[in-house]
């Protein structure tokens, strides 16, 4: 559906992305990841044909973006990081022209518009001002007009960011709701969100892919280790001992009642671990992974070698 | 061109129901309002006055300073109303939208372009109200008054496509408006030049340049061709200017 050939933009001397390949399959809901400044928006406004790349190919259903643009635009519906919305319009007139702009055939434009509305949850305000809404109506009213065309391709430049928690957790499910209907390409840098919604992941730093696969491969591949944080009630000392013996256990620090541990989850299991902790009798109150394995591999292959010290 | 009409409707609407349109426009209204009424008097004093046998016209003495008068208005107006046009867009980020979707450039200045030359279009209809008002109740050459509302229109046509390519230009729609404002004053003045000119060449092509002597033309009832032609080549010159630009940030 959408393939990527050795894409390179420059920005004067600048380069912002560097030779990216990879292709998307129909249907498939992938996350665009990487950390500010990684390229994300770069390559998706080339994708969308805002503008061109400097060297290398974007195909969408094997047309080329950039031979035939119109033909391209037509299959694709885009949020940039800010929704383009016209604040002075309804959002019922905003998406019939929308529609109109994205050459939706005149009898089908209601039909669109109800189903935008009906998939973005705004039949409540389509009779109101754009500039009147709050920041997640206006972000859902952006949604609303990259679908009211139907495009078999969704590209949501950070469809969540600035949101808050109960709107991000509302345009999470919206995505989880379009998944089958459209291929989604899909840009953050919130990790919760490419595990809640995508099925496949790429990781782009400094212009490259550092990783592309499946969530469930990539936490396979990288061996790394996992942070646990423990509150206890008693036998601090005991208990540290113990665990600074056990195999697997990589580092052990404590304040108070409170213990830090790392473990390689290869050698030491969370159960043996978890029971390691009761059998000592220190009175296990809490005992929670800190850090995300996803986290950990997104900071681990985004960072160099230099940032790490 | 189905696409054409819609940005032209949208961006019509835009321009014309805002406070800011109603603004610009009432100010107009009330500068014209002062002027036409003070031409007015000055032509009852005049035609009191024998002045060598020369009877001036009505429509020489009012209609000929209400043309002028409209015209120095449009060149502050109609950069101010067409500011938006596309600064606004690259502003809101709504210029996104049009980039990505199946238009092609030339749709989208030509649909701005036709937007905004209706919206500016009501400024001169504004004005073309007060010798409609006079007719009632005084003899003006209806076939002067028409032609000179014909150049007037033509000279609106190429104000909003010079305030399209100074919008353009610029995400500031401040910055758009001093543009367009200095853009069109220049066109004005351009005659001016020639007095101090030596050579022939320079003065007639300066001549040709400049909108008073074009509009002077019409005003005085000859629908020139070359006229005609000079806003028609100078309306397609600034729209084809800002597709350029819209086209350039594809391949910047």
């Amino acid at each position: 559906m959408i393939s990527v050939k050795q894409l390179t933009k420059n920005y004067g001397d600048r380069c912002a992305i560097n030779n990216l390949n990879f292709t998307i399959k129909k249907g498939e809901v992938v996350g665009f990841l990487g950390p500010n400044g990684a390229g994300k928006t770069t390559t998706m406004k080339i994708i969308t044909g805002f503008m061109a790349a400097s060297s290398g190919q974007v195909c969408i259903d094997g047309d080329d973006v950039y031979e035939h643009p119109l033909r391209v635009k037509s299959k694709i519906g885009y949020l940039p990081e800010t929704p383009p919305v016209y604040t002075d319009m309804y959002v019922n007139d905003y998406l019939s022209f929308v529609a109109k702009l994205k050459k939706v055939s005149h009898n089908l434009i209601n039909e669109n518009i109800e189903y935008a509305l009906l998939q973005t949850q705004l039949q409540d305000v389509k009779r109101r001002l754009i500039k009147n809404l709050s920041k997640g109506y206006k972000q859902r009213v952006g949604i609303a007009g990259a679908l009211v065309s139907k495009p078999p391709i969704l590209i949501l430049d950070e469809p969540t960011v600035g949101l808050d928690p109960k709107q991000v957790a509302e345009i999470r499910k919206l995505i989880i709701r379009l998944r089958g209907k459209h291929t989604i390409l899909l840009s953050t840098h919130v990790l919760s969100e490419v595990q809640a919604i995508c099925e496949r992941v790429i990781i782009i730093t400094k212009g490259e892919i550092i990783a592309e696969d499946s969530l469930e491969d990539i936490s396979r591949k990288s061996s790394t280790t996992t942070q646990f944080e423990v509150n206890v009630l008693r036998k601090e000392n005991v208990l540290r001992q113990t665990l600074s013996s056990m195999q697997g256990v990589l580092g052990v620090e404590h304040s108070g009642h409170k213990f830090y541990i790392q473990v390689d989850p290869e050698k030491l299991s969370t159960e043996n671990l978890t029971k390691a902790i009761v059998d000592s009798g220190a009175g296990l109150t809490q005992f929670k992974p800190t850090m995300n394995s996803l986290e950990k591999i997104f900071i681990e292959l985004t960072s160099s070698e230099k940032d790490l010290q | 061109m189905k696409s054409m009409i819609n940005i032209m409707m949208r961006d019509f609407k835009g321009l014309f129901f805002t406070p800011m349109f109603y603004f610009i426009a009432s100010l107009c209204a009330f500068l014209l309002s002062y002027s036409y009424v003070r031409n007015l008097i000055d032509f009852a004093y005049s035609s009191g006055v024998p002045s060598a046998g020369i009877k001036y016209s009505l429509h020489q003495i009012v209609v000929v300073s209400h043309i002028s008068i409209t015209n120095i208005i449009l060149i502050f107006a109609v950069p101010a109303i067409t500011m938006k046009l596309i600064s606004e867009e690259k502003k809101s980020r709504t210029y996104d939208l049009l980039l990505t979707s199946p238009v092609t450039s030339t749709q989208i200045v030509a649909g701005k372009f036709f937007g905004g030359l209706c919206a500016s279009l009501f400024i001169v209809f504004i004005s073309f109200l007060y010798p409609l008002g006079s007719l009632l109740f005084a003899d003006i050459d209806l076939g002067l008054l028409l032609s000179s509302y014909i150049g007037i229109s033509l000279v609106c046509a190429a104000y909003v496509a010079i305030g399209l390519f100074c919008s353009s230009l610029s995400s500031s729609i401040i910055a758009s408006v001093i543009m367009g404002v200095v853009f069109n004053l220049a066109l004005w003045f351009l005659s001016q030049g020639t007095v101090y000119s030596e050579s022939d060449l320079l003065v007639s092509i300066m001549d040709h340049m400049s909108i008073g002597d074009h509009l002077f033309s019409f005003v005085k009832g000859a629908l020139k061709f070359s006229s005609i032609v000079y806003f028609i080549s100078a309306c397609c010159l600034f729209v084809f200017l800002s597709g350029r630009v819209i086209e350039s940030s594809r391949w910047r």
